[in-house]
């Protein structure tokens, strides 16, 4: 039987805050030195800092009451390090079943097939990109769910697992 | 080298520059592209492309070495922009990106502009 193991908290944050798109770029900074501290790879500090600015951009953007919020959890587990990203908005619930036919329609093929499909099909698009989603699940190669509460609360998850960061010999 | 007028404000958080220069038309972007200059990134995008059609040049170069970071939206308007380039049946030019490899983001966003249109684009890494 293989060992069982209990997750290790490496670090979380929560962030609140109101409708102000300048705030996502100054987060997308904060989020990125968390990242670096706590996964010690900048190659997935980049994707899921990538991930994290996709997500809260959109929260804000479809946010009724212009609040959004965004919770990231990083933990460790035989070798393996989970960064979850949780962003909440209160929407509509016709965006929760549009993300949740967007990420059906993802899983169901190549990551970065289903990419290039919707770059050529949204070539033309003028109302938004749509293409934060699905850049999330090819670039920076991140699982998504969404589910909407009852009060009118949606909330959009991304998970994403990388090497246990190796700590040098003789390093605090 | 020319320096051509862009139909944007210079602002802080996004900074851009075109000008003609001996190879071809060379376009700058420094600084973030994000929710608040998606419609300055259309825009010049759009001047990017009538001026090279109006010159008749053969390659456009996009310079992003100093542009850290870089939007669904603004990719998007990147999409629209090579794909208007792909449709044309006269006059198509190329696009060489240039890219900064420290920028991590760059090397997975562009080399999906590169998919999308290998026989027009190229991704040089520069200094």
């Amino acid at each position: 039987m293989p060992e069982q193991r209990a997750a290790q908290d490496l670090g979380f944050c929560e962030l609140s805050f109101e409708r102000k798109p300048e705030l996502v770029s100054i987060v997308r900074r904060f989020v990125s030195d968390f990242y670096d501290r706590t996964l010690c790879d900048p190659d997935a500090t980049s994707r899921v800092a990538l991930a994290t600015h996709e997500l809260l951009e959109n929260a804000v953007k479809y946010s009724r009451d212009g609040r959004a919020k965004v919770r990231i959890e990083v933990s460790g587990r035989g070798g393996r390090v989970r960064v979850r990203i949780r962003t909440k908005n209160r929407g509509r619930p016709e965006d929760a079943a549009h993300i949740q036919r967007t990420i059906d329609e993802m899983m169901s093929m190549d990551a970065n097939v289903y990419y290039l499909s919707l770059m050529r099909k949204n070539a033309s698009r003028t109302d938004g990109s749509g293409l934060g989603l699905a850049r999330i699940h090819a670039e920076a190669e991140m699982d998504m769910s969404v589910a909407c509460g009852k009060n009118g609360t949606i909330t959009v998850s991304a998970e994403t697992e990388v090497a246990m960061p190796q700590r040098k010999e003789g390093a605090a | 080298m020319s320096e051509i007028a862009l139909p944007v404000q210079q602002a802080a958080e996004l900074r851009a520059q075109l000008t003609r220069e001996d190879s071809g038309l060379v376009a700058k972007l420094s600084g973030t592209a994000d929710l608040r200059v998606t419609d300055s990134v259309e825009a010049i995008l759009t001047r990017v492309h009538q001026k090279a059609l109006e010159l008749g040049i053969p390659e456009v170069q996009m310079d992003l070495r100093e542009l850290e970071f870089m939007n669904s939206s603004c990719f998007k308007s990147f999409v629209s922009w090579i794909s208007d380039v792909s449709d044309l049946t006269a006059g198509q030019y190329r696009i060489r990106f240039l890219s900064n490899p420290s920028i991590l983001w760059q090397r997975r966003s562009l080399h999906a502009l590169s998919c999308f249109a290998a026989e027009l684009v190229t991704i040089e890494a520069g200094n």
